[in-house]
């Protein structure tokens, strides 16, 4: 179990990590969500030693681990370029942590060689070994250095946006394999993305980043439908988020959440009896295949997001420019206490 | 005439893309036309003449075009000459090394210590500070550094640790080593450096990561990357060594002779023949010496 307690890190003027508490259970997928410059790099950074944290303790199964050197840390970093040795073979660079670590490093050449293609097994590159890195695809290099950090079987295997570099295709199946890969291996996973999908794919839990915090950390159905707070909403592209008071008085005082999905528009004074609803201006509409997705300007300016899903269309035709009643389920609202 | 045509023009023999390989290779030869014309005036030209020089006839004050090998045979039953070449091979040798061991160093600092770009480049122009005054200057300037009585000697007989002054440091081979040193250092540090800095950060963290101190990082991950600045720097230094003359001249008091203080003597008494012989010699040992170090590093998969 990888633990931070109170971690703040600041750079000058500017606060990356400010207090936050995290918890990596074990043998967990865990997704880490947040915008870029949100401190997700510096979080993992701070996890592997290459920089140390201001204020507060990481520790791993007890043991703090913040103060130590880098590679005495046994952590496993995945790094987002892939950082492979430009000058080395692909089994040489897997091979690399075995021969080559400062702790119980590995001189049997017979066990170096079966580790390593057992490792290269495991991503799907078997027989790959005596090829150059300039050899091979993009694709391949992320499983070249995803097999290079498992075979020293550190404790955790940190991802920084690993799938960043791969074009969609590819991203879609390394998806899948890291999960299988992770299961196979038992090891915590802790995948560091700026994408809400991939986040959500991918983790056993997800945990937000924002302002320098972890706003909410949950397993991903119960994080999509219900966030605990703004912060964690806005995170997930799904939310539309605005006053309450723009409904009158039905919804009451603060900030409220409703899924661009559970939104449906009728016309002015059409709105069904129950349903709160808000007056709100059409702007365009977006075509992205199996859904489309509509904009609204409300009253006091805050953007709005409808989707319809081409299946199942529930939009009245619209014109641009135009007002329309934006109405939903009581109880599809969620209310946030505190401000925004 | 307003309706579209699809025809391309019939009357032209060449197609548009035959064209453009014309335009691009007569472009390159007006960017290789001074280069080339340049170095086979000033150089392949002398060059051939220095070899048919090496065998004509010389007289005590005169050359004359009638062939013979006799300068050859002289220079190469002389031990005088001889121990010249071993000289020169052991000086280039000594600096060689030194200026690795001295500006490897200086160059990991500059290029992976230091990340900050504009430091990095003001640090590389420090120094060739040195270089800003004359090469005349900068050796003479040893002399009141290394002499009988000058500021090492005087520094290590007040400290006691010699009781008189050490003669081996000024006008001996010494000096010539510390000199050469010193002045084709920062040709060993610039292309170092260069390498140096091309290494991605995070390969370095990668390679710590995986549990590698930086003892083996050294060795397993820096080194390799930067050997190819290694061998440019190498090859800058050699060449300037092995045709040195100033540096041994000004330093060694005449008693360090390397092949370019021959071939300036002999220049000096007119005897051409000779001193094109000790051309050819010194010219045969550098490109051995580059060949070699081509081979040693493939260039051109590393760059």
């Amino acid at each position: 179990m990888l633990t931070l307690s109170r971690v703040s890190r600041r750079y000058g003027e500017t606060t990356a990590l400010d207090g936050l508490d995290f918890v990596v259970p074990e043998n967990t997928y865990m997704s880490l969500l947040g915008a870029s410059g949100s401190g997700k790099t510096t979080l993992l950074r701070l996890i592997a030693g290459f920089e140390e944290p201001d204020q507060g303790e990481i520790s791993i199964h007890g043991e703090r681990i913040d103060g130590q050197p880098p590679h005495l840390r046994d952590i496993g970093f995945v790094f987002q370029n892939f950082a492979l040795f430009p000058h080395l073979t692909v089994a040489q660079n897997v091979a690399y942590g075995l021969r080559h670590r400062a702790i119980a490093p590995v001189t049997n050449e017979k066990e170096i060689t079966e580790r390593t293609e057992e490792s290269l097994a495991l991503v799907g590159l078997s027989g790959f070994g005596h090829r150059a890195i300039s050899a091979i695809s993009g694709g391949q290099r992320q499983r070249v250095a995803l097999a290079r950090t498992m075979i020293c079987e550190p404790r955790v295997i940190l991802l920084d946006e690993p799938l960043g570099a791969l074009d969609a295709n590819l991203r879609a199946r390394m998806c899948d394999e890291l999960k299988a890969i992770r299961e196979r291996l038992k090891v915590s996973f802790l995948h560091v993305t700026g994408s809400e999908t991939e986040a959500l794919t991918m983790g056993d839990k997800v945990a937000v980043l924002s302002g320098g915090k972890i706003v909410q950390s949950d397993a991903p159905d119960t994080l999509f439908s219900s966030p605990s707070n703004v912060d964690a909403a806005r995170h997930l592209n799904a939310w539309n988020i605005f006053e309450a008071g723009l409904c009158g008085a039905a919804m009451g005082q603060g900030t409220i959440a409703v899924r661009f999905d559970q939104i449906d528009v009728s016309p002015k004074g059409k709105a069904p009896d129950g349903h709160p609803w808000l007056s709100a201006k059409y702007l365009t509409g977006e075509f992205n295949g199996p859904t489309a997705l509509s904009f609204f300007r409300a009253d006091d300016g805050t953007l709005l997001q409808v989707i319809d899903h081409l299946s199942q269309p529930r939009l009245p035709d619209m014109v641009e420019g135009q007002s329309y009643d934006l109405h939903f389920a009581p109880d599809a609202a969620r209310q946030f206490h505190g401000a925004a | 005439m307003t309706a579209l045509s699809t025809d391309t023009p019939t009357q032209s023999t060449h197609s548009p893309a035959e064209l453009r390989e014309k335009k691009d290779r007569r472009r390159a030869i007006t960017l290789l036309t001074p280069g080339l014309l340049w170095m086979s005036l000033f150089m392949v030209l002398p060059m051939c003449m220095v070899i048919y020089v090496s065998f004509w006839t010389q007289t005590t004050f005169a050359v004359e075009s009638t062939l013979t090998t006799a300068s050859w045979e002289r220079f190469l039953s002389s031990s005088t000459y001889l121990s010249a070449i071993g000289t020169t091979l052991r000086v280039w040798a000594i600096v060689l090394a030194a200026t690795v061991v001295v500006g490897y160093p200086v160059a990991l600092f500059i290029g992976l210590f230091v990340r900050n770009k504009t430091l990095q480049t003001a640090l590389l122009v420090a120094c060739v500070i040195p270089f800003w005054t004359s090469f005349l200057i900068r050796v003479i300037a040893w002399r009141p550094m290394l002499g009988t009585e000058g500021a090492i000697n005087v520094i290590l007989m007040k400290l006691g640790i010699i009781s008189e002054p050490l003669t081996f440091l000024l006008f001996s081979e010494f000096s010539v080593l510390v000199g050469m040193t010193q002045i084709y250092c920062v040709f060993m540090v610039g292309p170092i450096t260069f390498m140096l800095g091309r290494i991605d950060p995070s390969v370095i963290e990668a390679a710590r990561d995986l549990g590698a101190s930086f003892g083996t990082i050294f060795r397993r991950i820096i080194l390799p990357l930067s050997l190819p600045g290694v061998m440019v720097g190498s090859i800058f230094v050699s060449v300037m060594v092995l045709g040195e003359l100033a540096t041994a001249a000004s330093l060694s008091g005449r008693k360090v002779n390397l092949l370019g203080n021959i071939i300036v003597s002999q220049v000096g008494s007119l005897k051409w023949a000779f001193a094109a012989v000790a051309g050819v010699v010194l010219t045969i040992i550098i490109t051995a010496v580059i060949a070699l170090a081509l081979r040693i590093v493939d260039l051109r998969k590393e760059m």
